[in-house]
């Protein structure tokens, strides 16, 4: 994959362009402050995009705002956003456009660098990558939308780890159930929200949506 | 007929009023003519004669001047609805020492009856509104007093006039009737710009006020600051210091192991990787507590919508614009909704919160209004008394109208020049 790394501090800026490199993909270009980042995203269209929320020139949140930016004039490019802190404002942001190849996850995400690494490939693949904390606050507070409050207790925690960005598999293992009975879980629930497409990913992502826009 | 009868319950009112005006100013001359009176009755022929009715006045002046200058405040917020701030020096609070003696600000005395009356006449002397209320009470006679005794003095001229044979003297009585029944509506009138000219404080003495509740919300915010900073202290001392250390003691030790027991090493590793996001964890929610990072990014409107999305209350943010504030007026605003919001949830029991953040020409005007269950009531030492003294500091106000049942409704309004 061809990557773009935009972070201000040169350590973590280093250390995830050593770690992006070590499972065999490609940094095509850095950035260090949001006008370049948004640049290097014009001129390199990259798979996908590792950004940091705050950097300069005024330490705000320029990152996401070319990540915004970007991804308005190219929709669907695929961005994954990494911050000291997660906010649902900002998830919210992120999702609004609603084609998916979104990711929003704390900096220290990267500790576990096969679940980073793996993040990243989901999200470029069209997919998300959601924090858990954000997740967690959206279920606290929940109100009836969309065929979501039809939805069984088990079939919404199935689909609160695959907004997280988990595989069928995965989210099989977290629960202590079969694949199959996931994905009679999926499907059921696909059917409920009345989302209705051949491709899995599409779905999976359009499932995602419905859920962390709900309320 | 109606007018008619308005116009007389006009002139009667009056009358009363005046009346009352003329009873109140002219108590302290009724003590100084008293005096003299003495001084005369005592005779000429005493040289030491002059010594008891000096005495009268001076203390007669003082101790009326007060109650005359109450007097003269209330009928005035009374009949015309002006408030006339007294301004009056409060007495500090009187403390019992370890000595056994009691300790009132300015000396120590053996009970506490005497320490509290040492420090009122001590509190009154110095008061520059108890003179401000002496030179008054010689003012209002021979301004507001004067004036309103014109109807008294116009009846008692009718009553005089009629009760005497002959046209010259019924001639003075129906003028003396045409004065009063005249001037009745209006003589009473000059109290009021009389008082609000020479009641009301002297800048000076605003002044002095000012300095001193600037004096004590510096205090208030040097203690407060201070605390603060003892808090981020303790709580990097006993979390992220002490889990880094923690951690390096895991690695140092892993590495040791490497070679020996590869299996322990990497648990160890694993062990300091837990560690660290823990710390992480920790560190960012400290920094959250200091300075919202979203405030710092989006600035007061974006991070009061991120904190209603945050907290297990359905809230309704609304705003006009996008405000551009200091950032220590942001900062004490956001806390103050974060404050409020977490009563909603934590005391009023509510599921529906909502929060309009407003300017006007001079104020930023926050409501946030809950359907809780009220009854939210400023308790010393409290969330909302801590909560008014953070805004007090802006010269900011808070009020709270939260009836049992409720809804509460919290209005938080704050002067800002950079609107």
């Amino acid at each position: 994959m061809r990557i773009v790394v935009a972070e201000d501090l040169y350590l973590l800026r280093d250390g995830m362009v050593r770690l992006i490199e070590a499972y065999g993909h490609q940094v095509v270009a850095t950035a260090t402050t949001g006008p370049e980042t948004l640049d290097a995203l014009r001129t390199w269209r990259p798979d996908v995009s590792v950004i940091d929320v705050r950097m300069p020139p005024d330490q705000s949140d320029e990152g996401l705002r070319a990540a915004l930016a970007a991804r308005s004039e190219m929709p669907g490019l695929p961005v994954l956003i990494l911050s000291q802190h997660v906010e649902q404002l900002y998830a919210r942001e992120l999702l609004a456009d609603g084609s998916g190849g979104v990711g929003y996850l704390l900096k220290e995400s990267v500790f576990d660098a096969d679940q980073f690494i793996g993040a990243l490939e989901r999200v470029a693949g069209g997919g998300t990558a959601m924090d858990p904390a954000v997740i967690a606050k959206l279920l606290s507070t929940s109100s009836p939308n969309r065929g979501l409050e039809r939805l069984t207790e088990r079939e919404y925690s199935v689909l609160a780890l695959m907004a997280e960005g988990l595989s069928n598999h995965a989210i099989a293992r977290r629960l202590y159930l079969s694949d199959s009975a996931i994905s009679k879980y999926t499907t059921a629930m696909f059917g409920k929200l009345g989302i209705s497409d051949d491709d899995d990913t599409n779905r999976r992502v359009r499932a995602v949506l419905t859920y962390l826009n709900k309320s | 007929m109606r007018q008619l009868g308005l116009w007389v319950a006009r002139v009667g009112v009056g009358f009363v009023r005046a009346c009352v005006v003329v009873v109140v100013s002219m108590l302290v001359p009724a003590v100084w003519a008293a005096a003299v009176a003495l001084g005369i009755w005592w005779g000429a022929g005493n040289p030491w004669s002059w010594v008891a009715p000096l005495v009268l006045v001076c203390v007669g002046t003082l101790a009326a001047s007060r109650p005359v200058c109450r007097m003269v405040r209330f009928l005035v917020a009374r009949w015309t609805a002006t408030a006339i701030p007294a301004g009056y020096r409060q007495a500090g609070p009187v403390t019992r020492m370890s000595t056994g003696y009691w300790w009132n600000g300015f000396s120590y005395e053996r009970t506490r009856r005497d320490a509290l009356l040492d420090q009122k006449w001590r509190v009154r002397w110095t008061d520059p509104a108890n003179w401000r209320d002496v030179r008054f009470t010689g003012i209002v006679p021979l301004t507001a007093g004067v004036v309103a005794t014109v109807p008294p003095v116009g009846v008692a001229a009718a009553v005089l006039g009629f009760g005497r044979p002959g046209v010259a003297a019924r001639l003075v009585g129906a003028l003396g009737l045409v004065v009063a029944v005249a001037s009745a509506p209006y003589a009473w009138r000059l109290v009021e710009p009389v008082a609000v000219r020479f009641l009301r404080p002297s800048p000076a003495m605003v002044l002095a006020d000012r300095v001193e509740e600037l004096t004590g919300q510096r205090a208030d915010a040097t203690v407060a600051q201070a605390a603060e900073i003892r808090r981020i202290e303790r709580d990097l001392h006993d979390g992220a210091q002490a889990r880094l250390v923690a951690l390096g003691l895991s690695l140092a030790t892993a590495e040791k192991l490497m070679e020996t027991d590869p299996e322990r090493a990497k648990a160890l590793m694993r062990d300091a990787r837990v560690g660290a996001t823990a710390s992480l964890a920790e560190l960012r929610e400290l920094i959250r507590g200091i300075s919202p990072p979203v405030l710092n990014e989006r600035g007061l409107v974006d991070a009061v919508r991120a904190l209603a999305l945050d907290i297990a209350l359905d809230v309704a943010v609304s705003a006009d614009g996008r405000l551009t504030l200091d950032p220590p007026i942001e900062s004490a605003v956001y806390f103050g909704i974060a404050e409020l919001l977490t009563n909603a949830v934590r005391h009023a029991h509510a599921s529906r919160a909502r929060v309009c953040l407003a300017r006007d020409e001079t104020d930023l005007v926050v409501e946030v209004e809950d359907d809780g269950r009220g009854g939210a009531e400023e308790q010393a030492g409290g969330g909302l008394a801590g909560l008014r003294r953070r805004l007090a500091v802006f010269d900011g106000t808070l009020e709270i109208t939260s009836p049992p049942g409720g809804p509460t409704r919290v209005r938080m309004a704050l002067p800002c020049e950079s609107l």
